[in-house]
């Protein structure tokens, strides 16, 4: 993602992104309530039901690319709320109480949704907003999921499906569209389908689209999965990415090299990282992050179908699925070397990872490597500790 | 046999668990399923033949996690994890996990990359308890967990014995609470310190044991006479996920306090209700775990923690409260500052400390409670 290579689609992308957030501040004004929604949730029953999806997690990831983390936080932490706290967690809680917004006040709820897969920063931060905004909030709780299919878990959160259409009912008055969920769903699926045959075009050699392009046009597979705009979107993205393969151009100038990245990146230093990547032939092509977002639901058993894409998604899964998972990325898209970030905010993703590493190097016997940072917050992260991290992992490639 | 030779096991088993662990699996030829603190139903296990050990120790060369464990990591999973790295807990056989956190929901996983044990299961709660949908997947669960015990044991848990082992529970925990009563009728019967220990030497011990233990130690404390004192201690309330060091009781005694209440998990937490006996019990442990007192977990819709803690602070008439933060303890630090709010709006003073396992600096947590005791009224004995 050299500033040269950018993609045409990037202005439509904030285009697209402005009048997401535009529709935001004018939802209160229309009648529409906000729904804080988190990344992994079954956004398609909030746009079903006519609610406006806000995900505070992008209002977090936006402060970390604006590198304000730090700042936005520190009302947080004149509280009490310590460094430890994910980053994304903070500048959301920081900015309830801040008196200065530099990018903007975050969404204030009209009631408040969650679900688990992803963490448990999540909830406690949607606890301590909905105290805040003194909002309704609804947790979609997911216990973690093994190496099978776990009825279990499906069962539980099919029921939850039923008692969260309920409360949206009781909120709004309004009876649920199941009609409506099916177009939604339908949307959802065109969008998650595009999205995969993008990223997987990072398996070509030399590819025209690496991850950091991927972390690059994400917004609207996260926020607007299951609107016109996400699938119209993806599709005009396609087409610019076909035409640059017809006509040669690649992500990276010379790619030497192609790199499994796990998980969120290093959002204030994402130039940085993929300068550093593509200064030595190295395309990062795959990361479980970015594929997070490849469900396909069956229109014909709905709420099933949310269950099942939602609770086994992998930020659900063990241990041993998701070093599997990371193997199978790793050979569908042929890589060098892997890089594991031990991220600070993110305990789920970060624990267990020398461990992953140790194994997977000895499974694939490809060179891998463990890096420590923030994916937030500056202060966590040190140029020269992640370079003498990287640089032997680099010398490592052939 | 008088108060502090009762107390005696409960001190030395915290000491030196091991020994007589080993002397239990010896002299009964069945095996030990630890569990972290302490969501975890027990009383299967124990059903089960199986002798349930807490994983409480605080002294742990925490160094020997850091392979595996990132310094940033709650220092009670560290401390744990580095028990077992030390051969520490090699009279194990088997380990549940409750999953009450991010880290809780990974350590078993890592925890068998690391020291594989021949039995390893989750305790996946639910988190949030305020839907039917909580205690039908409960059920559920629990009669996974259930049958995963009866695996590794090659027996089936008949109603009976878990119905007897329900009953020890019940018992425990009841003469516990009874002891934890005649403490806050009158503090001079036994110690704060003496009350922790108890509850946190009965994690480590068998059962049976702890029984008559505690039957004596009732005993001796309502036969000890009322004694008039020049003044009565503060009452303080305490709260926080775990309770450790449990030095922190010795410094609020010795600046004059008393600990009247709490909600630790190695604290009241652990013993404030029963299963309710009935038929189906799989269903009655389901209820005693939707219906225990909030925790950090997840807050509850029609019982907030922050509400409920500071009600039963008022209620205990505490003085003052300390609340105390494991450090790296995320679910504990996203609820601090409101409950700190809610037990101040409710009149009581209150302070945050932030502690960790096996590395508080002793000096300067006294000195905190020091300072805070001074001015809820307490000072030097």
């Amino acid at each position: 993602m050299s500033a040269k290579n950018i993609f045409k689609t990037a202005t439509l992308m904030k285009e697209i992104m402005a009048r997401y957030n535009n529709a935001g501040k004018e939802a209160k004004k229309n009648g529409i309530p906000v729904a804080w929604v988190t990344a992994v949730f079954p956004v398609e029953i909030i746009y079903a039901a006519g609610l406006f999806p806000y995900y505070p997690e992008n209002y977090g990831a936006v402060a970390a690319a604006k590198k304000i983390a730090d700042k936005l936080s520190s009302a947080a932490e004149a509280r009490g709320y310590a460094q430890d706290l994910c980053g994304y967690a903070r500048c959301g809680i920081g900015d309830a109480y801040a008196d200065e917004h530099p990018i903007g006040e975050i969404l204030e709820p009209d009631l408040l949704f969650c679900c688990n897969t992803q963490c448990g920063s999540l909830p406690k931060w949607f606890e301590v907003a909905g105290r805040f905004y003194n909002a309704p909030y609804f947790l979609l709780d997911t216990p973690r999921v093994g190496l099978e299919t776990d009825e279990l878990c499906k069962d539980y959160f099919i029921e939850q499906l039923h008692e969260m259409i309920a409360f949206i009912e009781n909120f709004s008055g309004n009876t649920f569209d199941f009609k409506k969920l099916s177009e939604v769903l339908a949307l959802s699926n065109e969008a998650c389908r595009l999205w995969n045959e993008i990223l997987d075009t990072a398996a070509l050699k030399p590819a025209p689209f690496g991850f950091f392009d991927a972390c690059f046009h994400m917004a609207p597979i996260v926020t607007l999965r299951g609107t016109q705009e996400a699938v119209d979107y993806y599709r005009a993205l396609k087409e610019e990415i076909d035409e640059r393969i017809e006509k040669g151009i690649t992500a990276i100038p010379e790619e030497r090299y192609k790199i499994y990245f796990d998980h969120i990146p290093c959002w204030p230093r994402l130039r940085w990282f993929s300068e550093l990547f593509a200064s030595r032939g190295a395309l990062v092509v795959a990361s479980q992050y970015t594929h997070s977002w490849a469900y396909s639901f069956d229109l014909e058993r709905p709420l099933e179908s949310l269950a099942e894409n939602y609770t086994h998604e992998f930020v659900n899964r063990c241990f041993d699925y998701r070093v599997q998972r990371k193997i199978n990325f790793m050979t569908r898209y042929g890589v060098d070397g892997f890089v594991f970030f031990s991220n600070r905010s993110c305990k789920p993703n970060a624990i267990g990872l020398y461990a992953k590493n140790k194994l997977i190097r000895e499974q694939t016997g490809l060179p891998g490597v463990v890096f420590e940072a923030d994916m937030s917050d500056l202060r966590f992260f040190s140029e020269a500790q992640v370079l003498s991290e990287l640089e032997p992992f680099f010398e490592q490639l052939t | 046999m008088n108060k502090p030779e009762l107390i005696e096991p409960f001190e030395n088993a915290l000491i030196n668990p091991a020994e007589q662990v080993r002397q239990w699996k010896k002299e009964n030829g069945s095996k030990v399923v630890g569990f972290l603190m302490t969501d975890v139903p027990e009383e299967l296990a124990h059903a089960a033949g199986f002798f349930p050990y807490g994983i409480i120790n605080g002294k742990a060369d925490l160094e020997k996690a850091d392979t595996h464990l990132q310094t940033w990591v709650c220092s009670h999973a560290r401390s744990s994890l580095a028990l077992a790295l030390g051969n520490k807990l090699d009279f194990l056989d088997g380990l549940i996990i409750p999953q009450t956190c991010d880290t809780t929901r990974m350590l078993l996983d890592l925890w068998k990359q690391v020291q594989p044990l021949p039995y390893m299961d989750d305790f996946r709660l639910p988190r949030q308890v305020d839907r039917p949908s909580a205690k039908n997947y409960l059920v559920s669960e629990l009669k996974r967990l259930r049958h995963g015990l009866e695996q590794f044991s090659g027996c089936t848990i008949d109603p009976e014995s878990l119905k007897q082992s329900v009953n020890l529970y019940n018992q425990n925990r009841k003469l516990m609470r009874k002891i934890v009563d005649l403490h806050a009728q009158d503090p001079a019967l036994i110690s704060s310190r003496e009350i922790y220990t108890i509850i946190n030497g009965a994690m480590v011990m068998p059962r049976e044991k702890v029984s008559e233990l505690l039957d004596g130690i009732v005993k001796a404390l309502e036969e000890q006479p009322y004694t008039e004192k020049d003044r009565e201690p503060v009452r303080i309330f305490l709260s926080g996920t775990l309770l450790e060091p449990l030095e922190i009781l010795d410094y609020i005694e010795e600046f004059g306090g008393t600990v009247i209440g709490d909600d630790f998990q190695n604290g009241y937490r652990y013993i404030e209700s029963d299963v309710v006996l009935k038929d189906n019990l799989i269903e009655a442990l389901a209820e005693r775990q939707l219906n225990r007192i909030p925790s950090a977990a997840f807050d509850i819709e029609h019982k907030p923690r922050r509400i409920f803690l500071s009600n039963l602070a008022k209620e205990k008439k505490a003085r003052g409260a300390i609340l105390f933060h494991i450090k790296f303890c995320e679910p504990e630090n996203f609820d601090s500052y409101d409950n700190l709010q809610a037990m101040q709006k409710n009149g009581i003073p209150a302070m945050r400390i932030e502690t960790q396992f096996g590395r508080t600096g002793l000096g300067q947590l006294r000195t905190r409670i020091h300072a805070f005791m001074e001015m809820v009224g307490g000072g030097s004995k």
